[in-house]
């Protein structure tokens, strides 16, 4: 079961479909004639096409299209932020020893702190804004890409490295052409380790902190009795997902067709 | 390529062995005496001490937390929803995973929604769980538990389905009956990927954990801090952080040790 690859197109088998949707359609059908019935309190769960209708309103006036940009554009420059900092720090702490013996305790230590519990001093330090969020999902994120980074480089193939230096291949090429590439599998998998973490510390952080994006109309709706709100943020924030994990996907496959 | 060439090789032939194991594990953890160092420098000077407290005083705090006990319950409260959360999610997780692998209709059936719940970061979904459960232990038990499931039911069905089927045929030969096989042969084939599967999860139900108990809980390490923080006792704060931190650390690594001693036959 390659969960994530479910939803793609390349089922042409009808009755395949119709076999792995069938449950979730049962379900949905059931939920829309609970909730018509009024055998669930509203609060709790509103019925479905009340969800549909607001999703499709708070799309089209923009509200969705606004929080969801705010949310995107903090956890992705973050996460490019920590990207650039884990790769240095992961390359760099594989190939040298100095690096190692001083990155390695470092990244030991810090690798399970949970750093989404930072969230509320650097409210403190530095407000509400983008650039706490930036900085918070930055260092979150640094650690998984500086760990996969590191290993992967570690377990570059010591024949490859031989060889290239046989036929005369310089220490920055050596960098670029050999080892890069063929930890490019490692690194690539830390970025994905560190996605789902940039967009839970941008939740979380919009959460407690407000400042505008997903997450805040989300708790927003929670806040002010409007479940159909809850629901609705909600199927913005699977649909968001889904497209940074495909897009994350595409770039994987791309980069790593050679492989 | 690590610093395992880097030994001092006099040393080793001339000091006693626990001395020199004492002298390598110094060595190794001095970079993280340079930072605290640093940090205690840069705190007072560059930074108001009130703003980042330096670490000798937070070391200090931590320990009068943990000799007075303030933080006790609360970790106590943060320890057991983990736990629960885990167990749960170790449990349904494993059938889940291993059935699916072993029964087409059981994954016609589940897959669809595990492939709803796999692109949404669990910590948004702590207004829902606020909606349906409150403000409380169900709140983070629930979040920890669906942080946790995705990893632990992706690891037992990739190794329930590549499961080397002579072990099944042998057993089959033998006269095992069917219903048998999963509990005596599956399951047990399955265990160390599943165990990878939790040791995956212990760090995720941690960041569940924190994020639940700040947005949503009354009691616990998440709420301790924001509670610190909020009357700006900003030293506690990271005092309580460095407790959970350590929870974490020691989570992971205790889990290790037990997987080590336990699981004999792999």
């Amino acid at each position: 079961m390659d969960v994530s690859n479910k939803l793609a197109v390349d089922r042409s088998d009808a009755i395949n479909v119709g076999k792995s949707i069938y449950s979730l359609v049962i379900v949905l059908v059931l939920w829309e004639i609970v909730t018509q019935l009024g055998m669930v309190h509203y609060y709790f769960l509103p019925p479905l096409s009340d969800i549909i209708v607001r999703f499709y309103e708070m799309t089209l006036d923009g509200t969705l299209v606004h929080h969801g940009y705010l949310t995107v554009r903090r956890a992705l420059v973050g996460l490019v932020i920590a990207c650039v900092f884990g790769i240095l720090v992961g390359v760099l702490s594989a190939r040298n020893r100095v690096a190692s013996w001083f990155w390695d305790p470092i990244i030991e230590v810090g690798y399970p702190v949970p750093v989404i519990a930072l969230v509320p001093v650097f409210l403190f330090w530095f407000g509400t804004g983008d650039l706490a969020k930036i900085i918070l999902v930055a260092i979150g994120c640094f650690w998984p890409v500086a760990i996969n980074v590191r290993n992967a480089t570690r377990d570059v193939d010591e024949n490859l490295i031989w060889s290239a230096r046989m036929m005369g291949t310089s220490d920055r090429q050596l960098l670029r052409k050999v080892i890069v590439p063929a930890s490019a599998p490692g690194i690539i998998s830390g970025i994905q380790i560190a996605l789902p973490i940039s967009l839970i510390i941008t939740f979380v952080f919009e959460m407690v902190a407000g400042g505008g994006g997903l997450g805040h109309i989300e708790i927003q709706g929670v806040r002010s009795f409007d479940s159909v709100q809850v629901y609705a943020t909600l199927i913005a924030i699977m649909i968001l997902g889904f497209i940074l994990d495909r897009a994350l996907r595409l770039i994987r496959f791309r980069i790593l067709s050679w492989t | 390529m690590s610093y395992a060439d880097f030994r001092l090789t006099d040393l080793e032939e001339t000091l006693p062995a626990p001395f020199q194991r004492f002298v390598w594990f110094v060595f190794e953890w001095i970079p993280l005496l340079i930072a605290a160092g640093f940090w205690e420098f840069a705190s007072g000077t560059f930074v108001p001490s009130a703003i980042l407290p330096p670490p000798s005083e937070v070391a200090y705090v931590t320990w009068e937390l943990l000799a007075t006990g303030d933080v006790i319950s609360h970790l106590q409260i943060s320890l057991y929803r983990v736990g629960v959360g885990l167990a749960l999610s170790i449990s349904i997780g494993v059938l889940l995973g291993v059935g699916m692998a072993r029964s087409d209709p059981v994954e016609d059936f589940f897959e669809v929604f595990l492939a709803l719940i796999y692109p949404i970061p669990k910590a948004a979904l702590v207004p829902l769980a606020i909606l349906w459960l409150g403000v409380g232990t169900e709140t983070a038990i629930l979040i920890v538990f669906l942080a946790c499931l995705l990893p632990i039911v992706l690891n037992s069905y990739n190794a329930a389905q590549n499961v080397d089927q002579n072990l099944i045929w042998s057993a089959q030969m033998m006269g095992m009956p069917s219903w048998k096989i999963p509990l005596k042969v599956v399951i047990p084939a399955t265990i160390p990927s599943i165990l990878t599967g939790i040791r995956q999860a212990i760090p995720i139900a941690f960041i569940a954990l924190v994020s639940a108990e700040l947005i949503a809980s009354n009691e616990g390490v998440g709420f301790e801090i924001l509670r610190y923080s909020e009357v700006g006792a900003y030293t506690q704060m990271f005092a309580v952080l460095v407790i959970i931190s350590a929870a974490a650390f020691f989570a992971v690594r205790g889990y290790e040790w037990l997987e080590r001693k336990v699981v004999r036959w792999t």
